[in-house]
């Protein structure tokens, strides 16, 4: 087959805003503490839907003596399955 | 006392009588040193002794100037406008004259030398002369009396007469005498004579004698000092001229002091030795000196005059290079060849005429070439500071030199950057204890500048230099990264082998975290080509087939240099082949969605016509604009802009590439049909270059049309509070506005006037009478 097409575009998380409420970074990029966005530092959800780095959310996390809580809502942090 | 006044009358007269030249000859009286010596007796007794000399000196001065000054000088004026070699004759017999009054004058010398010897303090004109002896007194008062006023063309003569001398000289010593010329062999090269008559011996033996007798009487340096360096000056001045002008791949040090040596200084050795009695032997020695002198800074001169051209050509100029350093060791012309290397740069490389990149190419030359000539760097930092500012001011810079050390071509710069030292920046600090080995250490030259370390000035290699012309890396790094974006969303070459490796070599020179969007950017390529082959497997596996297989480019957005932006619906065909895509995409990354650039990529389509099938190579936007034509084989150009919702002058220019290929034809105004039948075909019309050359990404020019958005904005504000104004008061109520704004862009009148122009034709702005005003 002879006919081909090279298209160009760009990737993007599918969620409910543009940057991590942890550290203020786009998604489309990385956490402060990565080089490299996408699968090097992908996002995770919570139960309450709210999304992070799974770096910053991990960290955030570690932070939190007592009680898990969603930073933006919160709500006890679950991670969505 | 009337006796003892006699006697001295007497004695005076004995004495005057012995030391008048040309007085009483001598021989006639018996005894004559006898009573010489008891004349002088008389003088002693009565302590007048001193007295001989002053009058003896005086009489002499009188006779110098009454007699032998204007005879001397009858021999020339008499025969003033007779031919060069009359005067020479002329000047034979003046100096034959001046000698034998310099002989006549002997005796009486050798006499007053005996009383005076030792008794009695110097005579006051011997200490005014400053010579030991008194026959000194004599050659000075010669030198002084009648050289003192010389006749016109006195030396005018001279100068012929060595230079006729010269000419004889060099003809016999010559290395290649004689030729295959007939015309050549039957006239003298020395004399210009005809060989029958020629007069060669007799010019050397005149100027022999002359120059004897000169000496012989005291002023054959006086005489011929001018005339002789003159001549040699202008021999040197030919010599190196001819030799090494224009020759920059040979070192001729060794053979023009080697030409000194025997051929001037032969030639002055034939006036200067040789059994002369006033001449020192150190004077040619001294000779040596000036001339060797003279000699480097002749052949200084001459290299300096072509430095530019030296540069050039460097490194194959190098050995001029090695010259001109000697010479520059031996004479203080350094302050010379910056002024002239300066101006020699503003006239022939710092001018609009001058691509960037040639520019660039002379100034890594030069970098290399005076690295060699002065190794403290600092005639480098003088010459090529104005290269840096006019580099500064030219928009193409950092492409140029981004380019040239990325791109296959060029390897001289890419070399550099394979040495892969850190960079040196001018801005980096330096620090005190500098581990250089004190006993190496050299002062900068005087005409350093002191605000600049020496390390920073010697450790720069080129690259640092050329990243130095804007002092920031990030300036640099940016416009790297735009040509990589470029060439990657040009070549769509998965192969990225070569290009890591040019990454490598970058980051150990402007560090890691500058060219982290870049690593970025080409991992984006190598994870693409994984995802399209992961695609493509599992197409394979479930048996599907495309017609037109689709491969993507998926690109990090934060990482990547601004997109050029088009407006383009894709036909719906090809819209549900990157809805596929996305949807295999989706399914191997969670959470992930793609973002289709339409107007980007590269298609490879066949189009097929009634008696054939063609193969293309083209943007999308091309290829969806001929698949409508495929379908449908006329258009408007409305049409098409409703169908594929794009603005009809972008329409108008890809259609323009579709006719250059001879696929469309403009059937009537804006109505353009398929071309099925090629046969007598032909084009009707060129293609555009810039279809071709498109680049991907956002251009300077782009940016630059938003900056020219704000400035409109400021334009409608004026125009609607002062109704019309001049383009002068708009540009300076411009410039008020923006030096107070972000905005930092520079606007020429110029500029503004072909903007304004633009809004003119595009009827957002009326033009009348000198002044702007907006339309009602
Ligand atoms: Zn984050
Ligand atoms: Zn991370
Ligand atoms: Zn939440």
């Amino acid at each position: 087959m002879n006919q081909g097409w090279t298209a160009v575009a760009t990737w993007h998380w599918v969620a409910n805003d543009e940057n991590c409420g942890i550290c203020r970074m786009a998604f489309d990029g990385c956490c402060p503490d990565c080089k490299l966005p996408g699968d090097d530092c992908p996002l995770v959800w919570g139960e309450c839907s709210h999304c992070f780095h799974i770096h910053c959310i991990v960290k955030w996390l570690n932070s939190q003596q007592v009680h898990q809580l969603c930073p933006m809502c919160r709500q006890d942090w679950k991670f969505k399955e | 006392m009337a006796a003892n006044t006699e006697a001295l009358n007497k004695a005076w007269k004995t004495i005057v009588d012995f030391l008048s030249p040309g007085g009483r000859p001598i021989l006639e009286v018996s005894f004559p040193e006898i009573q010489f010596q008891s004349a002088v007796d008389i003088l002693v007794q009565n302590g007048i002794v001193n007295i001989i000399e002053d009058w003896f000196f005086e009489n002499v001065q009188r006779d110098i100037r009454q007699r032998v000054a204007p005879n001397f000088w009858n021999y020339y004026t008499s025969t003033a406008c007779q031919g060069a070699s009359e005067w020479s004759d002329n000047l034979l017999k003046a100096v034959q004259f001046l000698h034998q009054v310099s002989e006549e004058y002997k005796p009486s010398l050798q006499r007053l030398e005996s009383i005076s010897s030792g008794t009695h303090p110097k005579n006051s004109l011997q200490t005014f002369c400053g010579v030991q002896k008194l026959s000194d007194v004599l050659i000075t008062l010669f030198k002084a009396i009648i050289f003192a006023q010389v006749p016109n063309g006195y030396q005018e003569g001279l100068d012929h007469f060595y230079s006729e001398a010269f000419k004889v000289f060099n003809d016999t010593n010559s290395d290649n005498k004689g030729g295959g010329n007939e015309e050549v062999e039957r006239q003298c090269d020395g004399c210009g004579e005809n060989t029958e008559v020629c007069r060669c011996a007799q010019i050397m033996d005149r100027f022999h004698t002359v120059n004897r007798l000169l000496d012989e009487v005291g002023i054959l340096e006086e005489v011929s000092g001018t005339s002789a360096t003159a001549l040699v000056h202008e021999k040197i001045q030919q010599h190196v001229e001819a030799q090494c002008k224009g020759r920059f791949e040979t070192s001729f040090l060794e053979s023009l002091e080697n030409w000194l040596d025997t051929k001037v200084l032969g030639w002055l050795n034939l006036i200067y030795t040789g059994n002369r009695t006033h001449i020192g032997a150190d004077c040619i020695s001294s000779f040596r000196g000036r001339l060797q002198h003279f000699l480097y800074k002749t052949y200084a001169q001459v290299q300096i005059n072509e430095f530019f051209k030296i540069i050039i050509d460097f490194p194959e100029s190098a050995p001029a290079v090695q010259d001109l350093k000697a010479c520059l060791e031996k004479t203080d012309m350094r302050a010379q060849l910056i002024s002239t290397l300066r101006s020699s740069i503003e006239t022939r490389l710092l001018h609009p005429g001058v691509n960037t990149s040639d520019i660039l190419t002379a100034y890594i030359s030069a970098i290399r070439a005076l690295r060699v000539l002065d190794p403290a760097g600092v005639i480098l930092e003088l010459v090529c500071d104005p290269v840096r500012k006019y580099l500064r001011c030219r928009d193409d810079t950092v492409r140029c030199i981004v380019s040239s050390l990325t791109d296959d071509g060029s390897s001289e710069l890419l070399d550099e950057l394979i040495k892969g030292q850190p960079l040196v920046l001018d801005e980096s600090g330096h620090s005190d204890d500098e581990d250089e080995d004190w006993e190496k250490w050299n002062p900068d030259p005087v005409d350093a500048d002191p605000a600049t370390a020496s390390k920073s000035r010697r450790a720069s290699d080129i690259i640092s230099m050329l990243v130095n012309i804007y002092g920031s890396k990030e300036l640099f790094v940016n416009e790297y990264r735009t040509l990589l974006a470029d060439r990657i969303l040009t070549n769509f070459n998965y192969e990225i082998g070569r290009e890591i490796r040019y990454l490598e070599h970058l980051k150990l020179r402007f560090g890691e975290s500058q060219l982290h969007y870049c690593e970025v950017m080409l991992k984006d390529v190598a994870d693409s080509k994984r995802i399209n082959a992961r695609i493509k497997e599992e197409k394979a596996q479930r048996n599907e087939q495309d017609v037109v297989e689709v491969n993507s480019m998926i690109l990090s957005a934060q990482f990547w240099p601004a997109f050029r932006e088009e407006k383009i619906t894709l036909p719906e065909e090809m819209q549900k082949l990157l809805e596929a895509y996305t949807k295999k995409f989706e399914a191997l990354k969670g959470n992930r969605t793609l973002q289709w650039k339409s107007h980007l990529g590269l298609m490879n389509i066949d189009i097929e016509l009634k008696d054939r099938t063609i193969n293309f190579k083209v943007s999308p936007v091309h290829a969806a604009i001929i698949m409508q034509f495929q379908e449908k084989n006329k258009w408007t150009v409305e049409e098409l802009s409703k169908t594929l919702q794009m603005p009809a002058t972008a329409l108008r220019r890809k259609i323009a590439y579709w006719q250059s290929q001879g696929l469309l034809k403009e059937e009537s105004n804006d109505t353009f049909v398929l071309v099925e039948d090629h046969r007598g075909h032909t084009h009707d019309y060129l293609m555009t270059e810039d279809d071709e050359t498109e680049s991907a990404m956002a251009s300077t020019q782009a940016q630059k049309e938003e900056e020219y958005q704000i400035y409109w904005s400021y334009i409608v504000g004026m125009l609607t509070n002062l109704e019309s104004l001049p383009i002068e008061r708009i540009h300076s109520m411009l410039r008020m506005f923006t030096m107070q704004g972000a905005s930092t862009m520079e606007c020429t009148i110029q500029e503004l006037k072909q903007f304004l122009d633009r809004k003119v034709k595009e009827q957002q702005l009326m033009y009348s009478g000198g002044v702007y005003r907006l339309p009602k």
